[in-house]
């Protein structure tokens, strides 16, 4: 279960741009659901999504992670979480260019100091599961799209997460991608994992895999509707 | 100026100026620290909590590395008085010379005391002893002003015209005062002491390592054999370095004529009582769930390294002992 207690998030705190992009989130999320965070750009989906996910620490109130307080933790522990907890699918997917799609998948998990040969066998299976395989080897700047989001889905995934967060992951996709891309996350889910999706694509919100839209206004929660 | 003297003044006016920011920060937390909460101001706290504990990671070990630089100083200081032999002399320049060094060997052990504290808490993730921590900061921040003063008093009045008193006048037989009554103590009944405490000390620190249990009485034991080494270095171990049965200083000890056997006493007995007394400061904590592992394992380190510390201590003032021409004890 995650919870998020009167969660608020400011920028710029008590400078004349002061912005409050979360305003009072009260929030209990299911484990192992495809939660999806639905609303206009500014509306504070990502910037709820950061603060879940441990990248950055709110204003106030708290948030917890099966009864774990998250939000009051020490640096060296939160990146502890993130590593270990969280797998990020960013809109742009941030990969590395130069190297190749198989390094990229193995990056987040270098800090942790497994075996190469055994992060490689893991890195492979990934590619594999997600129809990379012929492509591990290619730089990731000769790659399409699709591909691209597929190679940050595997980085996402290469630490074995419990929760994956995607920010808007079908922005750059067409129906097509995006359709496969909403497969990939329903077989996700039925491994067991949490995915936590922003998103104002309605081929997200409305498909079969997601079990909850959440719809955003001006930091706040408009409406919580069961699908 | 010398620049040790510019060193130990810089030193002490950075840790004076972190300890103030410091002292009003741990104020707050006493006060206003409630880890349920979500408000603001508890989520700055926890925010800046992390900042100011590693800044005071950095005063305290600056300010423990100053009794070594002010004991150095004082003794390098020794040319410049009529009348001063060692750091004695220049200690007794003034009247503020004694109390500074008083200050800083108190502020030793509780800073020691301290940043074993911060290192405990730090690793567990609910802050367990945060009020502690502070509550610590609190008591050794005005010894902190206090010796800034003191230190600056002693330096500013550092006058090459005094005459001062040599070590003769101060470690004698005949003195008035703590130095005079260490120097009168009879050998015999003080090295039967000395050993006795000895004994008790590494049989308490091997017993806490054995049995993980009696770590405050560890560290009160460690206590006591520090000031019972103190006395012991005036009363007689000085004599048999000196090789003099009237020359009691523990200062001309860390003088080049002497192989400077003064640092291989005062280093490890210094550190090894911070650890022993690091062990009773922890100990009592091992029933928080969060640091039960924690202090665990340092406990037993902090442990380790304090019985090394002392048996490096007594197997270094018997090898001073044992070398000595000097006759102090008739055993026949």
């Amino acid at each position: 279960m995650i919870e998020c207690l009167a969660v608020t998030k400011a920028f710029n705190q008590g400078k004349p741009n002061e912005f409050w992009a979360i305003r009072g989130v009260t929030m209990a999320l299911e484990r192992h659901h495809m939660t999806v965070f639905k609303g206009p750009s500014g509306s504070g989906k990502t910037t709820l999504l950061s603060l879940i996910g441990c990248l950055s620490r709110p204003t106030s109130g708290r948030i917890k992670l099966d009864g774990r307080l998250l939000s009051g933790l020490p640096e060296r522990f939160l990146t502890d979480v993130r590593r270990h907890t969280f797998g990020f699918i960013f809109q742009q997917f941030h990969l590395i260019r130069g190297v190749t799609a198989l390094e990229n998948v193995m990056l987040p998990a270098y800090p942790l100091g497994r075996r190469r040969a055994e992060l490689l066998a893991a890195a492979g299976r990934l590619l594999e599961q997600l129809g990379l395989s012929a492509k591990a080897d290619c730089r990731v700047e000769w790659l399409s799209g699709g591909e691209a989001q597929r190679v940050a889905i595997a980085r996402a995934l290469i630490n074995d997460p419990d929760i994956l967060i995607a920010d808007e992951p079908t922005a750059n996709l067409d129906s097509a991608l995006s359709g496969e891309l909403l497969t990939i996350f329903s077989r996700l889910k039925a491994q067991g994992k949490t995915l936590l999706v922003s998103s104002h694509d309605p081929l997200v919100f409305g498909s079969a895999a997601t079990d909850r839209v959440i719809e955003m206004r001006d930091g706040r929660l408009a409406e919580d509707a069961l699908c | 100026m010398p620049p040790a003297i510019v060193a130990l003044l810089v030193t002490s006016l950075s840790v004076t100026v972190v300890m103030i920011v410091a002292s009003g920060f741990g104020w707050r937390i006493l006060r206003c620290w409630n880890i349920n909460s979500g408000s603001e101001g508890q989520l700055t706290l926890e925010r800046r909590t992390y900042l100011i504990s590693t800044l005071l990671c950095y005063v305290v070990v600056a300010e423990l590395l100053s009794l070594w630089l002010f004991v150095h100083t004082a003794e390098s200081l020794s040319d410049q008085f009529v009348g001063a032999m060692c750091a004695t002399g220049v200690l007794n320049v003034n009247r503020f010379g004694f109390p500074t060094l008083l200050l800083k060997i108190a502020i030793f052990f509780l800073g020691a005391a301290w940043l074993i504290l911060n290192r405990v808490d730090n690793q567990a993730d609910d802050y367990p002893l945060i009020r502690v921590k502070y509550g610590l900061l609190l008591i050794i921040a005005p010894l902190v002003w206090a010796e800034a003063i003191v230190q600056l008093c002693f330096f500013l009045g550092l006058n090459p015209n005094i005459i001062t008193s040599c070590c003769g006048t101060l470690f004698s037989a005949d003195a008035q005062g703590v130095g005079g009554e260490l120097s009168g103590f009879k050998p015999m009944p003080m090295l039967l002491l000395f050993y006795g405490v000895a004994v008790m000390t590494l049989t308490s620190g091997w017993w806490f390592v054995r049995h993980r249990r009696g770590g405050v009485l560890f560290a009160v034991i460690s206590l006591l054999a520090f000031a019972i080494a103190i006395a012991a270095i005036i009363s007689f171990l000085s004599l048999y370095v000196y090789e003099s049965p009237h020359h009691h200083c523990p200062f001309c000890l860390l003088k080049s004529g002497y192989d400077y056997v003064g640092y291989g006493l005062y280093l490890p007995l210094f550190i090894a009582t911070a650890f022993g007394l690091g062990v009773g400061t922890i100990t009592p904590f091992a029933r928080i769930a969060s640091l039960r592992e924690v202090i665990r394992g340092d406990a037993q380190r902090f442990a380790v390294l304090a019985l090394a510390g002392f048996s490096v201590f007594y197997a270094f003032a018997s090898y001073l002992i044992l070398r000595s021409p000097l006759i102090l004890i008739e055993w026949h």
